[in-house]
């Protein structure tokens, strides 16, 4: 095993296992109170003005009605197109959409080397160059290295010279575009260097997967996936996990528009939450570290409260 | 203008920059004539000596809060400790669990793409002042949870985040900066990630207030207080709201020569009318065009005269989820104990808010609350009533509040009844759940201490002003034509109030404004005289 092994297993098992405790941890917080924001995407034949379900007299007696398409197109939108950087910071647009599509044509590629390796092609059977799907990696490959150095050089320069964003600027936002950007520059030199790019990453995959040799790589591979490791290792300690996050962000807080009726899911744990002790100092909380949110919300003010009201 | 100071974020920490920036009126919202000249307006109060003295403006000169100096380091120090306990509250469950999930996203996540910016009215109308962009306070915020809550390596930190060094003149600026955001939550629609700046504004104030007692004392003191243990925020008991609505009651009937009956804890009525009381007090014919409308249209209803049974408000949706859920526990006993089926909620949009989204994840479905949007379009196309829209033949337009349109979803409705009864209705323009704050949200339209109103005219009402004017442009520019503002919401009201007076809009445009009810009212073919009385408002 070569220290290439080693580091890839590495980068792969914490992102693995940091980005599921991440996603246990959010997803398990509690139940927050009602904060949704309009256009709500699943709202039947409302969404597209943002109107919601309380627009209807009585809707209680009415059945809720929710458009899971309407979300799904939603967040197709934002994913695909970037649509709200679009509309509301368009000179940002031109650097993070190839930025992200080089992101997500990279890990398009990496899925279908994967696919294609499971599915028995391999760099040793014959014709493999020539193959349908290698000639579609490459060209994938080109587009995502390109796409890539394109954004984070506009992404690097916008947060040097935009005042706008070099405030908020910090140490990392520069490591991130760089570390990426570094990615695909290892790939594009790789992809300019070598005729069997496609053949030197199948064998490395081949290699990592089945605990075997790595056919020997050309230099710039070797840094390629040293990066791509420590990138694996790195993304989940940084904001970057919004890829998944925003799940939550949309899903869970934006659209949770979901009613406290009777036999409702949150119930319960609502109810235990009601029951969790409180600590806030402040005089008119009037809370002792034992009393509960019921009893503090059922009590009245505090004598203290009281006297200065 | 001076010219503005470039600050660092860090720069919230340096006492030496007093204050840490200048704000003047600006002109980056261009209004049109008579509006248009800068020079022409008084610029913002000037402080006394004596109050620079005792409270602290050293955020950009302007005071809502008005934290008293501590008189010594000691002092200092322990007021630097409390905010720390408060802080590690604020990402506890126990102590935060009714937003700690999105706070964490909010923290843990922005990208600082500035995406938000451009949609922040005050932000704009500032002239871009950095320390009002939406991304600011988070940022402050950000920074002192990785440092002093988040577990890890502070170098690690440091290279996440940045660093900052918190101090008393930190705190006492982000006091006054946690009420320069009307929590309008514009900025949040905009974020690609769904990150919730106007959620901050929010976290802060409750920090503030849960662990350190400070709050704006017009929403605490005066507010949530007052209406704990008189019953009302505006200091009315119930003696004393019986008695002004009888009176507006009889004025009414006098006026209109039809029976205005308001009534008071009728057992077996179907709905509690709880309105903003400050309607009682500011606009009495609001309330007024309610009882008229609900028995026109049958329906069988009442006030209540137990203590707070009459004041829908629930000020501690803007800064304290314990004042808040006291309020709204009350007002669901309340109509509980009424036995009605459930509450009408006035033209006010805090207050819907409060009952018919959040009060209702906590306290659930059982007391239902009927919005008033909903319930005045139910009654206007029920057919009970007979319309003549021709009495409302005078130019209209639509403030959407931001609690009842972008944060709850009730867009369609009010739109659908003034089609129908305002021939001459236009739209702002942005509109719906892309509309602009009036400028007095969170809070703000019943904060006038020190200069605040001035700030609040300037900087977070210029946009609205603008957007009213504009709807208007193709009318006669001058007072000969009346021109209404519908604002269905007290706190809109009152902001829209204070901008028109304050640029005597009324007396040169001849723009008034007024709620929903009052134009459905005015258009009710069986009244004799016409309900919107132009020299009267």
């Amino acid at each position: 095993m070569e220290l290439i092994h080693l580091a890839f297993y590495l980068g792969l098992i914490i992102f693995l296992v940091i980005v599921f405790a991440k996603a246990i941890k959010i997803a398990t917080a509690p139940v927050h109170l009602r904060w949704e924001l309009y256009p709500v995407a699943h709202e039947k034949g409302k969404a597209h003005y943002g109107g919601s379900y309380l627009e209807e007299f009585e809707w209680w007696t009415k059945p809720l009605q929710k458009n899971l398409l309407g979300e799904v197109w939603t967040m197709f939108q934002e994913i695909v197109f970037l649509k709200g950087v679009w509309e509301h910071n368009r000179s940002l647009w031109f650097g993070s959409a190839p930025f992200h599509y080089a992101l997500y044509l990279y890990v398009v590629f990496t899925i279908l080397t994967l696919l294609s390796l499971i599915f028995g092609l391999t760099p040793t059977i014959e014709g493999f160059s020539n193959h349908s799907i290698i000639k579609f990696l490459n060209v994938l490959l080109w587009i995502s290295s390109i796409f890539g150095i394109i954004g984070a050089i506009v992404l690097f320069l916008k947060r040097i010279f935009d005042s706008n964003l070099k405030l908020y600027s910090n140490a990392s936002h520069y490591f991130n575009i760089l570390l990426i950007g570094a990615l695909y520059v290892t790939s594009f030199i790789w992809l300019l260097s070598s005729e069997n790019t496609i053949q030197e990453i199948f064998g490395f995959y081949l290699g990592v997967f089945s605990f075997s040799q790595i056919p020997s790589l050309p230099i710039v591979g070797y840094i390629h996936f040293y990066l791509l490791s420590f990138f694996l290792f790195y993304l989940p300690f940084t904001h970057m996990t919004h890829f998944f996050m925003k799940y939550f962000t949309y899903h869970k807080v934006r659209w949770d528009d979901e009613p406290n009726l009777p036999g409702s899911k949150f119930r319960k744990k609502l109810m235990e939450q009601l029951n969790f002790p409180v600590q806030w100092s402040a005089p008119h909380i009037g809370a002792d570290g034992t009393k509960t949110w019921l009893i503090i919300a059922s009590s009245p003010l505090p004598t203290k409260e009281k006297k200065n009201g | 203008m001076a010219e503005k100071r470039k600050i660092k974020i860090t720069d919230i920490s340096n006492p030496n920059l007093q204050p840490l920036v200048e704000v003047a009126p600006t002109n980056t919202i261009e209004l049109p004539p008579p509006y248009d000249k800068l020079e022409d307006l008084p610029g913002f109060k000037k402080l006394s000596e004596a109050t620079r003295q005792s409270v602290d403006d050293s955020l950009d000169g302007v005071v809502a809060i008005g934290v008293p100096k501590p008189k010594t380091p000691e002092e200092e120090q322990e007021l630097v400790e409390k905010f720390i306990s408060g802080l590690i509250k604020l990402f506890s469950k126990e102590n935060n669990w009714t937003f700690l999930q999105p706070l964490v996203l909010t923290m843990e996540h922005c990208a600082k793409c500035q995406t938000c910016s451009e949609e922040c009215p005050i932000f704009e109308a500032s002239g871009y002042e950095e320390i009002y962009r939406p991304t600011y306070r988070a940022e402050i915020l950000r920074r002192l949870y990785f440092k002093y809550v988040k577990p890890g390596s502070p170098l690690l930190k440091k290279f996440q985040v940045g660093d900052i060094d918190l101090n008393w003149t930190l705190i006492s600026r982000l006091v006054e900066l946690a009420y320069r955001c009307t929590i309008c939550r514009r900025c949040a629609q905009a974020c690609p990630i769904g990150i919730d700046n106007g959620l901050i504004t929010h976290e802060l104030r409750k920090l503030f207030s849960q662990e350190m007692g400070i709050a704006a004392k017009e929403i605490h003191d005066k507010g949530t207080v007052q209406h704990l243990l008189v019953g009302s925020s505006t200091g009315m008991t119930p003696e004393v709201v019986k008695d002004n609505v009888s009176f507006i009651d009889e004025d009414l009937s006098e006026r209109l020569g039809i029976k205005v009956e308001s009534k008071w804890d009728i057992e077996g009525a179907d709905y509690l009318v709880l309105h903003n009381a400050g309607e009682f007090l500011s606009w009495p014919e609001n309330p007024a065009a309610f009882a008229i409308l609900l028995d026109a249209a049958g329906i069988k209803w009442t006030y209540s005269s137990e203590l707070l049974g009459y004041d829908g408000v629930n000020y501690g949706v803007w800064y304290d989820d314990f004042q808040f859920s006291r309020i709204a526990m009350r007002h669901f006993e309340i109509a509980k104990k009424l036995g009605v089926k459930g509450i009408i909620m006035g033209e006010c949009g805090h207050e819907s808010k409060s009952m018919a989204i959040i009060a209702e994840r906590i306290f659930g479905n059982e007391i239902k609350t009927i919005n008033t949007m909903s319930l005045i379009e139910h009654i206007v196309f029920s057919g009970k009533i007979k319309f003549d829209p021709e009495r409302n033949n005078f130019p209209v337009t639509l403030h959407d509040p931001c609690n009842i349109v972008r944060l709850m979803g009730i867009v369609q409705p009010q739109r659908r009844v003034l089609r129908f009864l305002a021939p001459k209705f236009r739209e702002m323009e942005p509109h719906g759940v892309e509309n602009y704050c009036c400028g007095g949200g969170s809070g703000f339209a019943v904060m006038t201490p020190y200069n605040f109103l001035d700030w609040r005219i300037h900087i977070s009402g210029r946009k609205k002003f603008k957007q009213i004017l504009d709807a208007f442009k193709d009318e006669p520019p001058g007072p000969e034509v009346p021109k209404y503002v519908c604002a269905p919401c007290s706190n809109c009201k009152g902001q829209i109030r204070d901008i028109l007076d304050y640029y005597g809009a009324k007396e040169k445009s001849g723009i008034y404004y007024g709620g929903l009810v009052e134009l459905v009212v005015n258009a009710m073919a069986d009244l004799k005289e016409p309900f919107i009385d132009f020299s009267m408002m």
